[in-house]
């Protein structure tokens, strides 16, 4: 049944999209006072204040206020943003891809490792494989992502310069071809991307090696065996492919995790993605961005989740039967 | 271990492990943060933000971390993260836990539209990503440190409200509880007696899950610029110290960067510890396993 | 070229299947402590032959079919497994890949031995891909050919295990096992729990590969009456040890091992009518090692040294010398009370000074092993309380002979006359003749330790008292203090019993015992009475007139007519399907009728044990029902389950 899937993902957004309308109008007081921080010395400017009077309809009762707001995502407008003076849309759509590519080439890495690792970590269970494995993994996932990227800057970039330390390409610079455009990107897109990789690494190993484990005790293990079948059938036909099944359905969680850890490690190494543009709002308290922002990258997930799931659907037997 | 024990034989009594030894390390290294985060007023020498020293001065008696680019002496500030991670860990890290810990406890024990209503929440805010979200709400509602916590603990329920569903869930239909419903027993008495002791061993290890993930949370929040002005923490050093532009072409990286980022993995890496050891306790698990190897 | 699926000859070189033969098979799991699975077992299995593997769980024999496909990663494994003369142990686990499944296969027990995220048919087709090098499409003939073969059809390749029911899959694994046409085939428990439809399908298609003789099967199974049907030769193992082995109609009707006997006699059926009678003790502690026989503790006849000294070995039984082998070290179970021909009568006065013969009891022999019930029914008159008498020699025989614990009871004189005494005791039809009305309780249990001279007057006042309590009898000073005539019918025969029961004899012949109580009074009797004979392994001698109490309480049942055994079976054939008519007389007035219409029959002769026609004796076992009467299949034991 598809269309559930597609309809609790619908669900979902929209309880999202009304805790992002929710939250200004929750703080007490004057809704717009509490948009004006107390810490930023910047106070608002009368032109940018009557920008944000009509951008949130505060003269409108509530209800109004809704319709209007739901009635503005659907058509895509995001808003206005206040210190740069420009559609939020255009600043999601210069963040975006960015964000998408170090996450995507983050979560793909991530995944290829963590399954193979965690397949053999599993059949070598107890040994000194395993063993270390077990220990690097949980000391990765004891370190804040950001620590992680700030030892692969010092390490990599610092004391030994191999890549670049910051940015996603090298500023003002001109190709000779398609292929050295990419190869900039790539060069620029290592640090970043080991960084994230990394810190999603761990959890998923665990649970691809704790999965494996159970599936290993299974009787089918042992008559899979019994049937003299090679270690290589054995690990992934039977082992890794029920492995698999709780792999993929944690896609949506773990694309969650990453895109949260993405803001970290693009602040480290200045990625010109979403966390960047979130952080810059949250320094100008530019909260048409950061709520703008903040619904591109829950739609990002929201997708990766039901995808994920339709997938599952045809993994698991269980559900996908006649 | 596999023995040959099948239906109608003498089961062994099972061995009760006893606390790995990473249990001890775990909980050695965060009694030491907890004493050093009780004893921080004593200890520190100066005032945080005072200008207690000439800037990037390198370690030395006076300044036992060395000072930052405006000349703060980092040992204080680094006193003041312990205080922060120890106030988050412990209110956000048992908030979360509790909070989502009674929730799933319910939804496990009366089933149906509670539960379907509960656990329907708790996937929404499990795939939605959360920091951002945090991020949002703590630029609305201001970068206190209680208020951080409380945000934390009401956005990090659903892991513990899980955990204890499930185990609710699989206690709820055993014979010794429907006896209890038979002995005229209502659902305080069954809820007292029978399950909370059961899952004490279970929200315990969440609740140190829980704790680090606010750990975590907290010094990223910081790390990011939402930490709070008057407190320094570990994320706000690292944060100072990446910002300040000419940080790689000296060498106060090594006093000023490496020491917040260290003290926050071996902190992390205590929880992580006792989190272990506490899985391994509750866990022990007898499967045996095809390998490859010797037949 | 690849081999064709349906080329039989190149799937398997050697078509009769290979020869097993495992010598001093030990499989230990190192613990702490340390688990001894299977213990010194040695056996050996001819090609094609179907050997059968009784046994409870916690006996080891999943553990033995794992270990003989080399599957015990955890456990230590010694001992040589030969198959077709290669010695399985001495191989690598490349090695035991190629051998696995396609010269010796195992049919699981367990459904969750199917993986449930791929598919029935993939699962079927691994197997004859990796060993025999179909590819994928003859491997696909092959497995549709197998499912056919077991009842299902190619629409199974094509579903998930969670689709199929779970007789199904089992069915599912039985093909899986045939796939490659192994030379040996052990089958683990391949009927538990199946319903009988399916039961029948796997028994017919288990008869037929052993009647092909193409595969050497091994048959593991707590279920004696599939045993009976499949296999050849039947061993018992008992935590992990082997206790008989042998043809499978002598082992499984009329074991020699202790334990087998026991086993035997513990399991219901549907025309069991005798209560079940358990085993005795607790299923042993895998973790405790015996030196001496494992089945010790648990032995109505073990005794200290001569059983705990050493581990038995394999020989024939005492009185024996076929190919059947008991492990015991008093030669299996042992006979106490051995009778030939004993002869009685008595002179009556035939009116005037004539005097004429009446047979008593007229040439009866009869065997009395240790801890069984013998049964002894017939009409009044029959002989059967001269017969009791004449056991315990007290009437002298006319002629035959009496050995008793293996010492002839006629030639004993003086002291070894009064030992052999105390072994065995009687007690009687009513208990107010059987006790003296001057004697106390306690001085009338007493008296029979008091005659021979045993302990001191405080041990025998304690084991009064233990005796007493031990028939559920009050064991206070007042009870001992109070004399015969005060206590009711009931109370004092359980007296009696205690005291025919304080010198622990080994033998116990009650004559009509419970025939003047009050039913609630016969039922709490009986059941002590059955009680106290598994815990002590006590022999007994019930006889009684009225077949339906007997029914309850004998392993065998002598049916007495005129001073001769007239039928002799157990209670379940008797009642199936009496042959003699004194039997069937007895039987209808015990309301036998009122269950089972009578047999359709004639019967010419009333020869004692004679085969009347028309009526057929079910002592083949199980098959389809040769008798006319209706009931007789659902009599069989086992019949549909």
């Amino acid at each position: 049944m598809r269309w559930r899937v597609v309809m609790t993902s619908a669900v979902t957004l929209l309880a999202v999209v009304t805790v992002v309308f929710a939250l200004p109008r929750a703080m007490p007081g004057d809704p717009l006072a509490a948009l004006q921080d107390r810490s930023t010395a910047t106070p608002i400017s009368p032109e940018a204040s009557a920008h944000l009077r009509s951008y949130y309809r505060l003269d409108r009762p509530l209800g109004s206020q809704y319709g209007h707001y739901l009635s503005r995502l659907a058509r895509g407008d995001l808003g206005w943003s206040i210190s740069r003076n420009v559609p939020v849309r255009t600043l999601v759509a210069a963040h975006l891809p960015w964000t998408l590519l170090l996450l995507g080439t983050s979560m793909a890495v991530a995944a290829a490792t963590s399954f193979l690792a965690g397949v053999a970590a599993a059949w070598r269970r107890g040994r000194p494989l395993d063993r270390g494995l077990l220990a690097t993994m949980t000391a990765l996932r004891a370190l804040p992502p950001y620590a992680l990227a700030a030892f692969l800057l010092v390490v990599l970039a610092v004391l030994l310069p191999v890549f670049p330390l910051a940015g996603a390409r090298t500023p003002f610079a001109a190709y000779g071809s398609p292929l050295g455009a990419v190869g900039d990107v790539g060069r620029h897109l290592v640090l970043p991307a080991a960084a994230l990789g990394l810190s999603l690494l761990s959890t998923r190993f665990l649970l691809v090696r704790n999965t494996m484990v159970s599936s290993l005790g299974q009787d089918y293990m042992v008559l899979g065996r019994a049937k003299g079948l090679p270690p290589r059938l054995l690990k992934y036909r039977h082992g890794g492919r029920n492995a698999l099944l709780p792999f993929v359905a944690s896609l949506g969680v773990e694309a969650g995790f990453g895109v949260g850890f993405s803001i970290l490690v693009e602040s480290v190494f200045a990625y010109p993605g979403m966390g960047t543009l979130i952080l810059r709002a949250v320094e100008t308290r530019d909260y048409p961005v950061l709520e703008g922002a903040f619904l591109a990258l829950a739609l990002t997930v929201l997708s990766v989740n039901a995808a994920a799931e339709l997938v599952m659907r045809r993994l698991d037997p269980r559900v996908a039967g006649r | 271990m596999t023995v040959v024990t099948a239906v109608g034989s003498r089961p062994l009594r099972p061995r009760r492990p006893t606390v790995p030894r990473i249990g001890w390390i775990g909980t050695a290294i965060l009694g030491g943060f907890a004493a050093l985060a009780v004893a921080a007023p004593l200890l520190a020498p100066y005032r945080a933000t005072a200008l207690s020293g000439r800037p990037l001065e390198p370690p030395s008696l006076a300044h036992l971390v060395g000072t930052n680019a405006v000349g703060q002496d980092l040992f204080t500030q680094l006193l003041s993260g312990v205080r922060a991670a120890m106030f988050v860990a412990v209110v956000a890290g048992s908030g979360a836990a509790l909070l989502g810990g009674s929730i799933g406890v319910l939804a496990g024990w009366w089933g149906g539209g509670v539960d379907l209503v509960v656990m329907r929440a708790a996937d929404v805010l499990l795939v939605i990503p959360r920091l951002p979200l945090l991020i949002v709400i703590v630029a609305y509602a201001g970068p206190g440190l209680g208020t951080r916590s409380t945000v934390i603990a009401l956005t990090f329920w659903p892991e513990a409200a899980k955990v204890l569903r499930a185990q609710v869930r699989s206690l709820r239909h055993r014979d010794h509880l429907t006896a209890a419903t038979g002995f005229g027993a209502g659902p305080s008495h069954s809820l007292r007696r029978h399950v909370v002791p059961e899952v004490g061993l279970v929200l315990a290890s969440a609740l140190v899950a829980a704790a680090g993930r606010a750990v975590m949370l907290e010094v990223g929040l910081a790390f990011l610029g939402l930490g709070d002005p008057n407190q320094a923490s570990w994320g706000s050093i690292v944060r100072d110290a990446l910002k300040f532009q000419g940080l790689f072409f000296t060498r106060a990286w090594a006093w000023w960067l490496l020491p917040p980022l260290l003290a926050t993995g071996l902190l992390l890496a205590g929880i992580t510890f006792i989190g272990l050891a506490a899985e391994r306790w509750v866990n022990p698990r007898l499967a045996r396993h095809v390998s490859g190897g010797r037949p | 070229m690849s081999p064709s699926p349906h080329d039989q000859d190149t799937l398997r070189p050697n078509r009769s299947g290979a020869n097993l033969e495992v010598t001093d098979l030990r499989v230990t799991y190192p613990g702490p402590p340390p688990v001894r699975a299977v213990d010194e077992l040695s056996f050996t299995a001819g090609a094609g032959e179907c050997l059968g593997i009784l046994g409870e769980s916690g006996s080891g024999k999943s553990t033995l079919a794992r270990a003989l496909l080399g599957l015990v990663p955890d456990g230590r494994v010694e001992g040589r497994v030969g198959l077709g003369g290669v010695d399985l142990l001495d191989l690598d686990e490349k090695a035991w890949q190629e051998v696995r499944w396609r010269r010796i296969a195992l049919s699981f027990q367990s459904t969750a031995a199917l993986n449930p995220v791929l598919r029935v048919g993939l699962q079927m087709g691994e197997p004859s891909q990796v060993h025999l090098g179909l590819n994928s499409r003859q491997a696909a003939a092959r497995t549709n050919e197998l499912l056919e073969q077991v009842g299902l059809g190619p629409w199974a390749a094509d579903r998930y295990p969670s689709e199929l029911s779970g007789g199904q899959r089992r069915l599912v694994l039985l093909a899986m096992a045939l796939v490659c046409d192994p030379e040996v085939l052990i089958l683990d428990e391949p009927t538990a729990g199946l319903d009988p439809l399916t039961r029948r399908l796997v028994m017919d298609l288990l008869i037929g590969l052993v009647a092909r003789r193409s595969t050497t099967m091994l048959v593991i199974s707590h279920d004696a009456d599939a045993l009976e049907v499949l296999a050849a030769r039947v061993m018992v193992l008992y935590r992990g040890w082997l206790a008989e082995v042998g043809p499978t109609p002598p082992v499984l009707t009329d074991p020699r091992s202790p334990y087998t006997w026991a086993l035997l006699n513990a399991r219901p059926t549907l025309a069991s009518v005798k209560d079940l009678r358990g085993i005795r003790g607790d299923p042993p502690d895998p973790t405790e090692v015996t030196t001496g026989c494992p089945f010790f503790g648990r032995c109505h006849q073990g005794i200290t040294d001569d059983c705990t000294s050493a581990r038995p070995t394999l020989g024939p039984p005492e009185g024996e010398d076929g190919p059947r082998l008991v492990a015991c070290a008093r030669g299996g179970v042992v006979t106490l009370l051995s009778a030939v021909g004993l002869r009685k009568s008595y002179s009556v006065s035939a009116g005037g000074l004539r005097r004429s013969e009446v047979p008593g009891v007229d040439g009866v022999s009869l065997d009395v092993r240790l801890g069984e019930v013998v049964g002894l029914v017939g009409a009044t008159g029959a002989g059967k309380s001269t017969l009791g008498m004449l056991l315990l020699r007290l009437v002298e025989p006319d002629s035959g002979s009496l050995r008793f614990d293996g010492q002839d009871l006629l030639a004993a004189r003086g002291t070894p006359l009064k030992a052999l005494r105390a072994q065995a005791q009687m007690l009687f039809q009513d208990p107010f003749e059987a006790l003296s009305a001057r004697l106390t309780v306690a001085d009338a249990v007493q008296e029979p330790l008091d005659v021979q001279d045993r302990g001191d007057a405080a041990s025998r006042h304690e084991l009064v008292r233990a005796t007493l309590a031990a028939c559920r009898l009050p064991h206070d000073d007042a009870f001992l203090h109070r004399h015969t005539h005060q206590l009711s019918g009931g109370q004092l025969q359980r007296v009696a019993l205690a005291r025919a029961l304080v010198l622990e004899p080994k033998l116990l012949v009650a004559d009509e015992a419970v025939a003047m109580l009050d039913p609630s009074e016969q039922a709490k009797l009986l059941q002590l009475l059955k009680q106290l004979q598994v815990e002590r392994g006590m022999a007994m001698v019930f006889i009684s007139h009225d077949l339906s109490v007997v029914l309850r309480i004998a392993d065998r049942v002598m049916i007495l007519d005129r001073g001769r055994v007239v039928e002799e079976a157990t209670g379940s054939r008797l009642l199936a399907a009496p042959a003699h008519p004194v039997t069937q007389a007895l039987l209808a007035a015990a309301g036998r009728d009122l269950l089972f219409p009578p047999p359709v029959a004639t019967f010419a002769s009333s020869s004692p044990s004679g085969e009347a026609r028309g009526i057929a004796r079910p002592t083949e076992g199980l098959g389809p029902g040769t008798g006319s009467d209706p009931y007789h299949e659902l009599l069989q034991p086992g019949g549909t389950q």
